[in-house]
């Protein structure tokens, strides 16, 4: 792909959207020059603010015509770098397209524009007694849009699922322009499911423009549960235990000592004792008779598996408390140290104790600050890496921690990532879980949406 | 022997090859496969499509053919490849909740395997129970369950899938969160055949309900609509929210309208659900059936299309039940009022979908032209609301004048694309999927 951003791209783009929703002044634009993952930086060519699908369609045509590379962009809050542009690409942004088209409370649907923020939904859904399910930690920033994306997950998604159970219809817009209608509830879609190979696409198929999801009953009640432990190991089998007790907690997170302290030492103190070397947040929902029941079950695992304290909330202040320490980690790494690498992988949960026990031991040959915070029911870790970049030797012994702490994760059955995405930052660990075959059908896959390549190049695939 | 049974012969153990009039049991429709192939293993699934790519023979992937007569009949069949004989399970770990089986296990056999640790794989496709895993992965079917516990696409982390040249493709994984890659699995979820033959599945299991309760409301059809609506909005956790009709005009002595509400929870939250249902409903149950009456009945609901002549499958939004219902009664014309056990309507009231099962159609001077008509009307109808209406089994000169899927759309391009990427020589199923 030639790239030509010429001026009169950008004349035409302004054309199409409103000269103020080009972002072409080289200030501006370094508020694009990164998602989430900020160890990469690279602004834009220019970013697009579109209002509609037919706003998108129209800027994709124009740059499809141009022969410019097109990186769909939501809140920027993506994890793997798969939101970033070069100097030649253009980045098409969401925030203007963020109207909810409607709630359908008989069918329980919502219509939604991609740049809707997550919690924005629930808000607008509560009034009906429903709610959206998937709740990734960046909720209250992230877009739906960015959800579809990356098939997002969160806490809850031990019970209820990820993006993709969620997602009944999209309306796309590929390269070229072509609007695309795909599912929507009500209906058996003939053919192959596009809208299921559409989400986690992570960008590179096109850009998702309406989004039907559904939408659940509010859970008429919820129990939480905060366990300590002196062993890590001990939480990962309290875990086991209360899964092979027949129990569906709506959630089950970890979070190790180091993360602990780092919470503790920070204006987000949520009262956990700093001395032990794990907590495990247990939460349950549903209808409130039985919940209890469900709850002194688990809590007996905990006594069972060594829990030093077992505390309950009574009150949603003790629910938010107990789950502050949780919620608040990443915000609470930030003056522990100067970087944070947060990775993500998922095992399957059996094989937890043993890959935390070889990711403690890779973290103490490398000499490096790890800290753990994970979905402990999905199997889903994040082992997160506390650094300094500016000292290159230290950089150096953190990609090659990563590296080895994928391996055990592949090893132990498990996946290099189980909800932040490939994006820039992963590619190179594609080969240790993908044939060279499934790479091909994967890059065949984005070729049938995307024949030109001008969709997120340099992402996703090796 | 026949040549084409000859030469598979040759290439697989002894036993695998059938021909001849114990093929015509494989039948699809009134095709009869030349040979009926049965691998015991995934490298002879890849030798048997190797060869069909190179000679180009079209195979239609089966498990124990409960199937075979539905969708729309491929073009041509000179081979069925059955994957009943690869029934194994080859990783189980009950404490991950993830079960590998390979694609031809039976569901009733891994159901018994997975009950022994109390787990469970909620999917209840219509058919008798042996029918295979990867039949119902790969037509993705469902049943009453699905809208609350999720259907095949959500169930699914992974698979083996060999493809019409005889790659064998891992796809997914065996964790029940994974982005890595773009998710091409999904594409396998219903395809009906036409991509490749699944030889191995990953799925999630869930804990067994410690509760089975149904819930049975009795009425005329049109106060069932309306009590269904609005159980279905109820602020509870229902199972299954199924509507059974008498397709018939309904008379004094025949079968009655029901609606049943069934929860799977614990017994005291099944308690508490009751009385929301019975509260929403306004109405007290006429009825109300535990643990294994429960699943009985749902089992009974399996097994509606069983001996069906036609199954017309319609699907509009969920509030728009009673149009849906509407729609049905102008297929039941369709129907033959001498023959059979009449016609059944059964919705899955959740996800607005409406199944016609009809015993026997009405014969006659040109009663495939008439309900052909009949039935594009129908769809006509559907579509423009945006709806749909598949036909999930029929007469093959019926399915193959109308179609058992409506249209693709502008999507139909790219499909094709795809389809050409797992199956170079266009050998897997041709036609199956209409124009895939």
């Amino acid at each position: 792909m030639s790239a030509a951003l010429t001026s009169e791209v950008t004349a035409d783009l302004q054309a199409i959207v409103g000269e103020q929703w080009v972002i072409t002044d080289p200030v501006r634009l370094l508020a694009y020059e990164s998602d989430g993952l900020t160890a990469y930086r690279r602004p834009p060519g220019a970013v697009v603010l579109p209002a509609d699908t037919d706003d998108v369609s129209q800027v994709m045509a124009c740059l499809a015509h141009a022969e410019v590379p097109v990186v769909p962009r939501g809140a920027g809050t993506g994890l793997s770098g798969g939101a970033l542009a070069g100097p030649d690409a253009v980045i098409v942004a969401t925030p203007r397209m963020n109207r909810i088209v409607h709630v359908d409370p008989e069918n329980r649907l919502a219509l939604l524009q991609p740049g809707v923020i997550n919690a924005d939904l629930t808000v607008a859904a509560r009034p009906h007694g429903l709610y959206y399910a998937p709740d990734p930690s960046s909720q209250s920033a992230c877009t739906i849009g960015g959800n579809v994306a990356e098939n997002a997950g969160g806490p809850h998604c031990l019970k209820y699922g990820v993006t993709s159970r969620y997602v009944t219809g999209l309306t796309v817009v590929l390269y070229d322009g072509e609007v695309l209608r795909l599912g929507g509830l009500g209906r058996d879609s003939a053919g192959y499911d596009l809208t299921g190979v559409f989400i986690g696409s992570e960008g590179c198929f096109g850009i998702a423009t309406e989004i039907e999801v559904r939408l659940l009953p509010i859970p008429q009640a919820t129990r939480t549960l905060l366990a300590m432990f002196d062993q890590l190991e001990d939480a990962g089998e309290a875990v086991s235990a209360i899964v092979a007790r027949g129990l569906l907690p709506a959630a089950l997170e970890i979070i190790d000592r180091e993360t602990i302290q780092a919470v503790e030492a920070s204006i987000f103190a949520a009262g956990y004792p700093v001395d032990v070397e794990a907590a495990l947040v247990i939460e349950f929902d549903g209808i409130e008779a039985g919940l209890d029941f469900e709850a002194e079950e688990a809590e007996r695992c905990c006594w069972e598996k060594g829990a030093r304290e077992v505390r309950r909330a009574r009150s949603e202040e003790e629910r938010l408390a107990l789950w502050q320490g949780r919620k608040k980690a990443f915000g609470a790494f930030g003056r522990v140290a100067p970087d944070l690498l947060v990775q993500d992988a998922t095992v399957p949960r059996t094989r937890l104790p043993e890959v935390l026990r070889a990711i403690t031991e890779i973290g103490h040959r490398y000499g490096l600050r790890l800290a753990n915070v994970f979905h402990a029911g999905d199997g889903n870790l994040h082992p997160n890496i506390l650094f300094d970049r500016s000292d290159a030797d230290e950089l150096a012994r953190v990609e090659q921690a990563s590296r080895e702490i994928m391996a055990v994760c592949v090893e132990a059955g498990g996946t290099i990532t189980g909800e932040h995405g490939v994006g820039l930052d992963k590619r190179g660990y594609m080969r240790m879980v993908h044939s060279r075959d499934v790479l091909e059908v994967m890059r065949a896959t984005k070729k049938a949406f995307d024949p030109w390549g001008g969709m997120n190049p340099g992402k996703v695939l090796p | 022997m026949n040549a084409l049974a000859a030469v598979l012969s040759r290439r697989l153990p002894e036993g695998q090859v059938v021909e001849g009039f114990r093929a015509e049991q494989w039948a699809v429709c009134d095709r009869v496969p030349q040979a009926v192939v049965f691998p015991e293993s995934e490298s002879e699934v890849a030798e048997v499509m190797r060869l069909a790519t190179q000679e180009g023979w079209t195979v239609v992937p089966a498990g124990k053919g409960t199937w075979l007569h539905g969708g729309q009949p491929p073009g041509a069949v000179d081979v069925v490849l059955s994957t009943m004989r690869m029934d194994r399970i080859t990783l189980y770990e009950p404490g991950d909740l993830t079960v590998t089986a390979e694609g031809g296990i039976g569901l009733d056999l891994l159901a018994r395997r997975c009950g022994e640790h109390g787990q469970w794989l909620p999917l209840d496709p219509p058919g008798p129970r042996k029918g295979t895993l990867a039949a119902t992965v790969s037509t993705a079917s469902s049943g009453p369950l699905a809208y609350h516990h999720g259907s095949p696409k959500d169930h699914v982390l992974g698979v083996s899938l060999v493809t019409g040249d005889g790659r064998v493709l891992e796809l997914g994984g065996r964790v029940v969160k994974n982005v890595a890659g773009f998710d091409v699995l999904k594409l396998t979820i219903g395809s009906w055949g036409t991509l490749g033959v699944l030889t191995s599945i990953t799925t999630r299991l869930h804990p067994q309900p410690p509760a089975d309760r149904t819930v049975l409301f009795r009425g005329e059809a049109a106060e069932l609509v309306a009590l269904a609506r609005a159980i279905a909005t109820a602020p509870a956790p229902l199972a299954a929210l199924e509507m059974l009709l008498p397709g018939e005009r309904e008379r004094s002595g025949g079968p009655v309208s029901l609606l049943a509400v069934r929860i799977l929870e614990a017994p005291e939250a099944t308690d508490e659900i009751c009385r929301i249902v019975t509260d929403t409903a306004g109405a007290s149950a006429f009825r109300q059936m535990d643990g294994r009456a429960s699943a009985d009945l749902f089992r009974n609901v399996e097994a509606l299309e069983s001996g069906a002549e036609l199954v017309v499958r319609l699907s509009l939004l969920p509030s728009q039940l009673e149009a849906l219902r509407q729609y049905a009664c102008t297929l039941r014309d369709l129907a033959d009022p001498d023959e059979g056990w009449g016609t059944r309507l059964a919705a899955h009231v959740q996800n607005g979908i409406l199944r016609v099962i009809m015993s026997r159609m009405a014969r006659g001077e040109g009663w495939i032209d008439r309900a052909a008509e009949v039935i594009e009307r129908v769809r006509g109808g559907l579509e423009a609301e945006g709806g749909s209406l598949t036909l999930s089994r029929g007469p093959c000169e019926l399915v193959s004048a109308v179609g058992a899927w409506g249209d693709v759309g502008p999507a139909a391009p790219l499909m094709k694309t795809l389809k050409r990427e797992f199956d170079p020589a266009g050998v897997l199923s041709p036609g199956r999927l209409g124009f895939l």
